[in-house]
């Protein structure tokens, strides 16, 4: 071991390492989330307006995600997706090799699963807020449901929503580093796998630390802006 | 022009319309009064379908429909016959008061942007809000709103104004204002019926008077035969609580 208690060179090569991975934590994070949204937004609807068996299906559907522990989703789904496949693929007589499947492909399904079951809370409580009345004068001036929710509803829940999907996004960010488990190659399974060379886990470790501490402070202000611009007509000043 | 027959709508076990039928003809200034909770807010609301009767039939101009069974296509013509002036103004938050005029000719009527504009800023200078084109809700006064309110439903040159209480949530020092803009536009000869607690605007300006209670209409009539010459003892028991001394000389 090294006589200095942290390899200065190692933290700051491995920054860059771990730096690498980040493409592929977002783009998880990206196609993830755009999964999730119009998902979670429809089973708050149906959670709203309880609509018989989805209402019910959602419900489970929310506890379940919410009462167990992501990287156990993970394992469970990693295990279970192949065999799935396996069956409709022998039904169907496809041939594909499952277990050359890239992991990136199970991770967009497990973390829009996971992500969508998150914002049916933030879309339903954000969806509670908007008055009634608000819908009822778009139906008095001829709007239809779609049209009324496009322009007047989203817009408006939108506002309160947008506190809990910045802290839903960057706990998706922050999640996609149980990627590891599923040999995604993104920014935790790189620093450690350059860290398993000289065991300089600690250096590792910081760069990781630093790296999701960079990137969420990034999306937490790009969020601040993108809230303020659409709460303009809350605090227009006359 | 407008005629509703045999209305029927319960809440649970609640029945808050007992058959209410409904007379309206072009020009017309019908005020409907009554206690609160006699049903005057829920037969207006079903009308415009913002409640589904549980039974009755509308008749609209050409459109004939089953107020219970009305299908999707129904209820937005006749929405788009019809405007709403709510108790609670119910503005677009997220729209300027000129977004919020020129919305249903918009997206509604789908009627280019251009003249949209042109049409709601006319509405709004006619309620005297040519200064405030710009304004968000959350900027203007309760008389203000109400007033961005009735120019929304003016704006849509609908065949009927349907006004839910439209003061009943403002400030006393701000009513006026509103029931000005009200007279104004009967004037001009829009079709309006009202349901107000505002008996000096159901006398001066209605030219029929209904007088509902317990979901059904009790006695109708013009403002003469209502405020003056009251058959039912039930309207002029309600005439004395809301009229107290001015009313007691007249019986």
């Amino acid at each position: 071991m090294d006589s200095s208690f942290i390899n200065i060179e190692f933290l700051i090569d491995t920054f860059f390492v771990a730096l690498s991975g980040v493409p592929i934590a977002l783009l998880v994070t990206v196609v993830s989330m755009a999964i999730a949204l119009p998902i979670g937004f429809f089973l708050a609807l149906t959670r709203i307006n309880e609509i018989p068996v989805l209402n019910w299906f959602t419900k489970v559907y929310v506890s379940f995600v919410r009462g167990t522990p992501v990287i156990i989703q993970i394992f469970v789904l990693y295990s279970v997706i192949p065999l799935i496949l396996t069956g409709i693929f022998e039904k169907y007589k496809i041939d594909y090799p499952i277990y050359e499947i890239n992991p990136l492909w199970y991770a967009f399904v497990i973390f829009s699963f996971n992500t969508a079951a998150i914002l049916v809370e933030v879309f339903r409580s954000a969806l509670k807020t908007v008055n009634q009345g608000q819908l009822e004068a778009a139906y008095s001036v001829g709007l239809t449901t779609a049209q009324s929710y496009r322009r007047i509803i989203i817009p408006q829940m939108l506002v309160t929503a947008m506190p809990n999907l910045c802290t839903a996004t960057i706990n998706l960010i922050k999640a996609t580093s149980l990627g590891y488990a599923i040999s995604l190659q993104e920014i935790t399974l790189k620093a450690k796998v350059a860290a398993n060379v000289g065991y300089n886990y600690l250096e590792a470790y910081i760069d990781i630390f630093i790296v999701y501490m960079i990137l969420c402070m990034i999306v937490e202000y790009l969020f601040k802006l993108f809230e303020k611009r659409l709460s303009r007509y809350k605090y227009a000043t006359a | 022009m407008l005629e509703i027959k045999n209305i029927h709508k319960s809440f649970g076990k609640n029945e808050i319309l007992k058959g209410v039928d409904l007379k309206i003809d072009k020009g017309d200034v019908v005020v409907i009064l009554g206690p609160s909770g006699s049903g005057k807010t829920t037969l207006l609301r079903c009308i415009n379908f913002l409640e589904r009767a549980d039974q009755g039939t509308a008749s609209f101009g050409e459109i004939n429909v089953d107020l219970k069974g009305a299908s999707k296509k129904d209820v937005l013509s006749i929405r788009k016959k019809t405007a709403f002036v709510f108790q609670n103004y119910n503005l677009f938050n997220n729209k300027t008061a000129l977004e919020n005029v020129a919305e249903g000719l918009i997206i509604g009527r789908k009627m280019p942007k251009q003249q949209a504009y042109e049409i709601s800023k006319s509405a709004l200078d006619k309620v005297g809000l040519s200064e405030k084109y710009d304004s968000y809700p959350s900027q203007l006064s309760g008389g203000q709103q109400q007033r961005v309110g009735i120019a929304r439903a003016v704006a849509l040159n609908p065949d009927i104004i349907l006004f839910d209480e439209p003061t009943s949530a403002l400030d006393p020092e701000l009513v006026g204002e509103v029931l000005q803009v009200m007279k104004d536009i009967a004037k001009e000869g829009t079709t309006m019926l009202v349901v107000t607690h505002e008996m000096g605007f159901a006398k001066d300006v209605a030219n029929k008077v209904i007088f509902m209670d317990g979901g059904v209409i009790v006695e109708e009539g013009s403002p003469h035969d209502i405020f003056v010459t009251p058959k039912e003892e039930r309207t002029r028991r309600f005439l004395r609580r809301v009229l107290p001394g001015e009313y007691e000389f007249e019986i």
